[in-house]
């Protein structure tokens, strides 16, 4: 691609992508198996007698849940975009360090201990994913400085193994587990939204957006990075302590998206190939386009989760397999020509 | 530096906002439980919890049931509110419920949670064995006003379960074995209501005490068991006959175990027998059927 990258070109994309984002957050949020009117939604809480289902359905379960996808969907496609570029492996998801596996660990540890007070509204559940989630990846991080310093291979074999090994442990549990109890996990290990309180739509908001605008920062080094090690540190990039930051921010989200919607793949996978596949790979541009674009495809599959079954509801992680492959295969035709993948 | 600083002090600001605005104001699950002469709109979330329901004569008031709800037959034209597994917490709100009874299961106490956030009365019931259908009953007349109504089944059920508990008496104990999935073989261990139920009809679990409630066996511990009948519930879509004709094929090879041996392998329906809740004495009736045929002969 020859094209350009200015800052004018930049702010005009992002500010498009994000048009479409409120729009189809807009358009998700008037969907859903119960038919509900915006006029009776304004009459507010407690209209007339009793209380509104209307008011209800709408700003304490749709909106949070929709928000949350977004803010999910975000999380999950930029980490994907730096995992990528810090393991320089285009197969890299925000799970191939044993992110999914240790949080998969977490939550069925506080099934099986069958913990029952919430820590911040959150469920135990939640609370033990994220930590086994951060448990992980700072053990497969260990485990990969010990194999030298920044050595990718042995990063990437730390995590598969780690990843492969908690997953046994997870099938073992399951398989000694007393009652079926377990199989509920089975459902967060596919990946579930749901509403939350607004506290934690609020918390989670914060952090990610934080996280994004972090890693938007360290754009130009994640650039620098991708040409490799020594061309970064020829150009005065501190390659040690990018990749570090990096990785502690986009690990951070991970953790983050996993303890809200359990294990909601594909996102972190496609949502980072097709932007740059369409429009090109400068991380400038990549980190926020993928974020907006995974929290618009995260938004729209939940929404297909929501009511393509009704009145029951599918794990939103089997809608962005099976609309997001056929998608993503299709954008791969069509664009890998014009990136010049068939020289 | 100075920039992540400040991004650091950012986010500690949006938190504090955050718990500032938030914490607190969130909770509505102070709002007191309906009283039970006010409880006009029932919503269940287990099948088994809709039949008790309707034993209890509470037929206008239920305002929402589980796609599997299937009786009694009246449960089929109430609103449906989304699966056990996966509760439409939408759904269950636009019913307009003053009582929802969920089930002590991980993801229905998730979904109670989630419902009391909002607003919703809900109340929790633990129904894995006999014993706990009848506090099950108890709590639910409790909260809906329905206590003569609930004495009376409770009467009612305990009653019949005597008689045929008093009619298995004069047996010798048939060793069952319960399945529950052919492949791989998974059958009923002693922790489980099925047991109590093969109990109560006359007969005896064939596996001893096991880790599970319902252990994985094999083909060893199938030899070993020597069971006299056995049981399997339909499964699925298949209907009784075909299945029938599946586990006579599959169990031709333990032709030395005696259930085998004089053809007493039984595929059943598996409504009352794999629910716990008022038709419980058919379910013991349905049992009883298969290990004492010739009495049930007429």
């Amino acid at each position: 691609m020859t094209e350009i990258l200015t800052p004018n070109k930049l702010i005009v994309r992002i500010a498009w992508a994000l048009l479409l984002l409120l729009a189809v957050m807009f358009v998700c949020s008037l969907i859903g198996t119960e038919r509900i009117s915006l006029k009776a939604v304004f009459a507010g809480d407690e209209a007339g007698s009793a209380v509104n289902p209307d008011y209800e359905i709408f700003v304490r379960v749709r909106i949070p849940r929709i928000v949350l996808g977004a803010i999910v969907g975000a999380a999950l496609a930029c980490s994907g975009v730096v995992f990528q570029a810090l393991l320089r492996n285009p197969l890299a998801d925000p799970y191939i360090l044993g992110i999914s596996s240790g949080a998969g660990l977490g939550a069925m540890i506080a099934v099986l201990v069958g913990l029952n007070s919430a820590v911040f509204g959150r469920s135990p559940i939640a609370v033990f994913a994220f930590a086994g989630a951060m448990g992980t990846v700072w053990l497969v991080w260990f485990i990969g400085r010990l194999t030298g310093k920044f050595h990718l291979t042995g990063l990437l074999l730390a995590g598969v193994v780690v990843n492969a090994f908690f997953s046994a442990v997870i099938m073992f549990l399951t398989s000694v587990a007393r009652s079926d109890e377990v199989y509920g996990t089975m459902f967060w290990l596919m990946g579930n939204m749901a509403e939350e309180d607004f506290l934690v739509v609020w918390t989670a908001g914060g952090c990610v957006a934080a996280g994004i605008a972090a890693l938007f920062y360290l754009g130009p080094q994640l650039n620098a990075l991708s040409f490799g090690e020594d061309d970064a540190r020829s150009i005065g990039v501190n390659t040690g302590r990018t990749r570090t930051t990096a990785f502690a921010i986009a690990a951070f989200m991970t953790a983050i998206a996993v303890s809200i919607s359990g294990l909601v793949g594909f996102v972190g996978l496609i949502v980072p190939h097709a932007v740059r596949l369409v429009l090109g790979p400068d991380h400038r541009q990549l980190l926020p386009l993928s974020a907006i674009f995974g929290a618009i495809f995260l938004v729209a599959a939940d929404t297909l989760a929501r009511i393509v079954v009704a009145p029951a509801q599918l794990p939103v992680g089997v809608v962005t397999a099976i609309a997001g492959g056929p998608f993503f295969l299709l954008l791969l035709v069509r664009y890998s020509k014009k990136v010049g993948w068939s020289k | 530096m100075r920039q992540w600083l400040l991004l650091l002090l950012l986010i500690f600001c949006w938190m504090a906002a955050g718990f500032a605005f938030f914490d607190g104001a969130e909770t509505r699950e102070s709002a007191g439980a309906a009283l039970p002469k006010d409880v006009q709109r029932i919503v269940s979330l287990a099948p088994n919890l809709t039949e008790i329901l309707f034993a209890l004569g509470l037929d206008e008031q239920i305002a929402g049931v589980t796609i599997f709800s299937d009786y009694p037959p009246a449960a089929m034209k109430k609103r449906k509110i989304g699966s056990f597994w996966q509760p439409n917490i939408e759904a269950v709100i636009a019913a307009k419920p003053d009582l929802v009874v969920t089930l002590e299961f991980p993801q229905q106490k998730e979904a109670a949670r989630r419902l009391r956030r909002l607003g919703c009365n809900c109340l929790t019931v633990n129904i894995e064995k006999v014993g706990d259908l009848f506090e099950a009953i108890d709590r639910i007349a409790e909260a809906t006003g329905k206590d003569a109504e609930a004495a009376e089944l409770a009467s009612n059920l305990r009653s019949r379960l005597d008689v045929l508990s008093a009619s298995a008496a004069k047996y010798e104990r048939a060793k069952v074995l319960w399945v529950i999935a052919r492949e791989p073989l998974r059958v009923a261990g002693r922790d489980t209501f099925v047991n109590e139920l093969i109990e109560l009809a006359g007969g005896e679990n064939a596996i001893g005490r096991t880790v599970h409630k319902y252990p994985p066996i094999g083909s060893e511990q199938v030899i070993a068991s020597a069971p006299d009948v056995i049981i399997e519930p339909a499964m699925g879509s298949k209907t009784v006959s075909e299945q029938q004709k599946e586990a006579l094929r599959y169990w031709s090879r333990f032709k030395n175990v005696p259930a085998v041996a004089n053809g007493r392998i039984y595929v059943i329906s598996p409504d009352t027998v794999c629910r716990l809740g008022p038709r419980l004495h058919q379910g013991v009736e349905t049992v009883a059927r298969c290990l004492r045929p010739q009495l049930f002969a007429d």
